[in-house]
């Protein structure tokens, strides 16, 4: 994998991480806003320049891409890039999960 | 009832613009169009309490993006030398984020850069090229009697606008930057 794309997003921000995430399906900005305010009961808004931005930069970086086009709102969804990011970006934050709870992680 | 309001905002006055055009909404008078350098052309409203916002697009806003701020509640204002003008009420934004374009240090820290790169860096070359090089040449004696003491006032009085304006607009760009770094 492309070792400065992973030096960019492991560690990615909160509102990246559920981007990334949400877009495992087919999705539109204000669709993973929603979703976001959604699974973290309203403790995490996405701006809608946030959300633009962040998009416009994981499409130019091959994370995400474009999929079909609907009302004017173009709709993304993971690259097999994307993917293998978000992974790698479960595993360190599970790994920081068992270290918090004070388990070993290489038990 | 149309009004014409005259106020000076820098490139890097963005925030303080926002907040006067929210007051301004409070006094209800509502922005519907502004003609640069500093005339604002108003309408008069019910006075309520509006949030503006402003985003540096440089004209290459694309209809996916007007969609997506529009989805997110924004009403488009006004467009002026690449900046867009958006407002939603206060009463519509579900929390503090929600009355933002922006929600993360990172994205603002990205419109600085964007308005320094697209904006300040052209305004310095300006300077260079024709100012300080039209200064020179007439302080150099290119130009005799009523046109030299024309040209001098004239490129002297454009140098201190300039510097003030190169200093003004780099300093407070530098701050901002600074204020959404040092968290």
């Amino acid at each position: 994998m492309d070792d400065k794309i992973k030096r960019i997003y492991v560690p990615m921000t909160e509102s990246g991480f559920y981007i990334l995430f949400c877009l495992q399906k087919p999705q539109h900005g204000y669709g993973i806003s929603q979703q976001v305010k959604k699974m973290t009961g309203g403790q995490l808004t996405i701006s809608a320049g946030t959300m633009y931005g962040t998009l416009s930069k994981m499409e130019k970086d091959g994370l995400i891409a474009f999929c079909y086009e609907e009302d004017k709102r173009k709709l993304y969804q993971l690259t097999d890039l994307g993917r293998e990011i978000l992974e790698l970006e479960i595993r360190r934050i599970e790994r920081l999960y068992r270290n918090s709870k004070g388990e070993d992680c290489n038990a | 009832m149309l009004k014409t309001f005259i106020r000076f905002f820098t490139i890097a006055d963005y925030e303080d613009e926002e907040l006067w055009l929210r007051y301004k909404h409070t006094e209800g008078w509502k922005l519907v169009s502004m003609t640069p350098p500093c005339f604002y052309h108003f309408e008069s409203c019910e006075p309520e309490d509006v949030i503006y916002r402003m985003d540096f697009k440089n004209n290459t806003q694309t209809p996916e993006y007007m969609q997506m701020i529009s989805d997110f509640g924004w009403e488009y204002v006004n467009e002026s030398l690449g900046w867009l003008y958006f407002r939603k009420p206060s009463s519509e934004a579900e929390s503090e984020e929600d009355g933002e374009l922006f929600s993360d240090d990172e994205s603002r820290v990205d419109l600085v850069i964007q308005v320094a790169k697209k904006r300040l860096w052209p305004l310095v070359i300006v300077f260079l090229c024709c100012v300080m090089s039209g200064l020179l040449n007439t302080m150099n004696g290119l130009y005799s009697g009523f046109y030299e003491k024309f040209f001098t006032i004239f490129f002297g009085t454009m140098f201190v606008i300039y510097v003030f304006l190169i200093v003004y607009c780099g300093f407070k760009l530098r701050n901002i930057k600074s204020r959404y770094t040092n968290k």
